[in-house]
């Protein structure tokens, strides 16, 4: 299958300070990756580099067999990122909002993996009203339909799940699932939290001091998923055993 | 009382922070250069001072009123910025939940704000009382003693009326009722991408909200396209409305660009490049501009129709002024006032330097206005 995402050999940080460094990734169609770490491992570094928010300092992305430093508008056109809840323009309603997405990505505001999401996430009474206004996890929300818009190869939500509602989490989960299964689209989703990634994802990578220290293929996720706890285990140690070196 | 210095620590820290963040061979280049620039625009500032002397000396009108109402203007306006300055940390959202008193926060403020102001009132005595004796004014320091005095009264005349301004100790938009209905600017602001301008004005939800600021300047702006229209026509010449057009057109555009969203991911992790965005932001105020500036322009095509090359070449001045603020604008993007300084600052000094080196000064204006322009676009691109 294609690689929708291809990162090699990614270094990158802020003014010149090294953040992550030496990164190797690659994404097909159908892959929904859990991005672990502790706090200041490089997740949130690693997903502005790969997202053209911050300068590579060496290594290459590609989204879509797009290079993102040759071509970044047309590579950018190839993922969608739920932005971080307090970087959302908040004088703008939601629908504003939507709005200002769709007219940028060319496509329709309702373009959407699924037709009634907005209710399912109950945006509905919310919609109209600025953005301001809303709590953390509306704003989460949004945040989510902005990145679904125009069903675009590469999800990528930045710890954007954990502020969500049981029912909208589970709704977004559905959605997320569903894209991915359909082997049209891929995910990224960074967390921290471990015991949900078994089930709702077919890959898992560790980030540790700014560069990957470990990863599960989908059968060793699988394995792991099995039993409750088993899969938290084995993070725990690979984070055990890199602090210990 | 323990609190008193923390907006002062709050704003050290930010400093500091903000000089570490900086790359060294960037500040380097600020020292220098800056450094530089401003021995060299001493230099220059003596020197001139030095050869107006005489003339300077004895000009009644500057001393008696031109002078103090300078001090007392800009007293005011340093006030202003550094009350506000210290009401924003001493209110800052991190401390709400902090058990401060709005009595506490507004003196950490006044503490904060007559700490700044010292100093700025020493630095404005000893530069008028070095500028008396330079041009050999007699009592030189009586006359920076006296002008800091001026300078020192209507800063805290004014830091006070913004201290004391009940409206800044709440959280006002919170308590405005949300607007209903379809916003009116739609139709304007629907071009890709939609929404841009209401985002960048802050329009709740892209309502417009009436203020008094906002119809104290339409009531200006209005009278000032109406006086410079009806000066022209009484007197049969183009020249003031055209001026007035001019004048008018680039303060509109200059008080409503705003580019705050060229620094968001929202944006920079979308599928649109710099120039598209910076174009968009710059469409509805250069809009505006354009609709002040008809008025008297028309007038000025109608007082006197054979000097129709006044308000066409008014009307390019004005879009060649617009761009390069625009341009500042962009590169300022979260600070509007001081883009309109640099702006300012930036035409005062190459109008100046016009008069002794000719037309050539507007080369490095506009090398300046694009080097501004390459950094925002990779600033955009790269963070």
């Amino acid at each position: 299958m294609a690689e929708v995402l291809t990162v090699k050999e990614l270094t990158a940080g802020y003014r010149g300070r090294i953040v992550v460094r030496g990164i190797d990734l690659s994404l097909h169609r159908g892959d929904m990756v859990g991005l672990l770490g502790a706090n200041g491992s490089g997740k949130s570094t690693f997903i502005r580099a790969i997202t053209g928010q911050i300068p590579l300092i060496g290594g290459s992305v590609a989204i879509d067999d797009i290079d993102l430093a040759a071509a970044p508008e047309r590579a950018k056109a190839g993922f969608g990122l739920a932005i971080e809840p307090h970087e959302l323009p908040a004088p703008l309603s939601g629908r504003q909002y939507i709005e200002l997405v769709a007219s940028i990505r060319g496509c329709a505001p309702n373009d959407l993996p699924s037709g009634d999401l907005l209710e399912r996430l109950d945006l509905g009474r919310w919609i109209d009203r600025p953005i301001a206004e809303y709590s953390l996890g509306t704003r989460a929300k949004i945040a989510i339909v902005a990145a679904l818009l125009g069903r675009p190869p590469l999800l990528i939500f930045d710890e954007t799940l954990n502020g969500l509602d049981p029912v909208a989490a589970w709704e977004v989960k559905r959605v997320i699932t569903a894209l991915c299964a359909s082997g049209r689209h891929a995910a990224i989703v960074s967390t921290h939290v471990v015991e949900a990634v078994p089930a709702l994802c077919n890959r898992a990578v560790l980030m540790a001091e700014g560069s990957l220290s470990r990863s599960w293929d989908a059968a060793q996720l699988a394995e792991a998923g099995r039993a409750p706890g088993v899969f938290e285990e084995s993070v725990m140690r690979a984070l055990r055993m890199r602090a210990a070196a | 009382m323990r609190h008193d210095r923390l907006v002062l620590i709050l704003l050290w820290r930010e400093l500091v922070a903000g000089l570490r963040a900086t790359r060294r061979r960037d500040l380097a280049w600020i020292a220098l250069g800056g450094g530089g620039l401003l021995a060299y625009a001493i230099a220059d500032i003596v020197v001139a001072l030095h050869a107006a002397g005489p003339k300077l000396r004895h000009d009644q009108l500057l001393w008696t009123l031109g002078l103090p109402i300078t001090f007392a203007v800009l007293g005011c306006l340093a006030g202003n910025a550094m009350s506000r300055l210290c009401l924003s940390r001493a209110f800052a959202p991190f401390l709400k939940a902090l058990p401060l008193a709005s009595a506490e926060r507004r003196r950490m403020a006044e503490v904060g704000a007559f700490a700044l102001g010292l100093p700025l009132t020493l630095v404005f005595a000893t530069a008028v009382g070095f500028a008396c004796v330079v041009i050999g004014k007699p009592l030189a320091p009586a006359w920076g003693l006296g002008a800091a005095t001026l300078f020192a009264l209507s800063f805290g005349t004014a830091a006070f009326w913004r201290l004391r301004r009940p409206r800044l100790l709440v959280d006002a938009a919170a308590s405005e009722a949300t607007p209903v209905g379809r916003p009116w600017l739609r139709r304007l602001d629907r071009a890709r991408p939609s929404w841009l301008s209401s985002w960048a004005w802050k329009l709740p939800a892209g309502h417009i909200r009436a203020s008094w600021k906002l119809a104290a300047a339409s009531l200006l702006l209005g009278v000032a396209a109406i006086l410079g229209a009806w000066v022209s026509l009484a007197g049969r010449t183009a020249g003031p409305a055209a001026v007035a057009g001019l004048a008018g057109g680039i303060l509109v555009f200059m008080l409503s660009l705003r580019c705050q969203p060229l620094g968001s991911p929202v944006l920079r992790t979308a599928p649109i490049g710099f120039t598209r965005v910076w174009l968009r932001l710059v469409r509805l105020p250069l809009q505006l501009s354009l609709a002040f500036f008809l008025l008297p322009a028309g007038a000025a095509l109608a007082a006197e129709p054979s000097a129709w090359s006044v308000p066409v070449a008014s009307g390019l001045w004005l879009l060649v002024l617009n761009g390069a603020y625009a341009v500042f604008g962009a590169y300022f993007l979260n600070a509007p006032f001081v883009a309109m300084l640099s702006f300012a600052g930036a035409l005062a000094y190459a109008g100046y330097e016009t008069l002794e080196y000719g037309r050539t000064v507007l080369i490095g204006l506009a090398a300046l206005a694009f080097f501004l322009w390459h950094r925002t676009r990779q600033r955009y691109r790269n963070g």
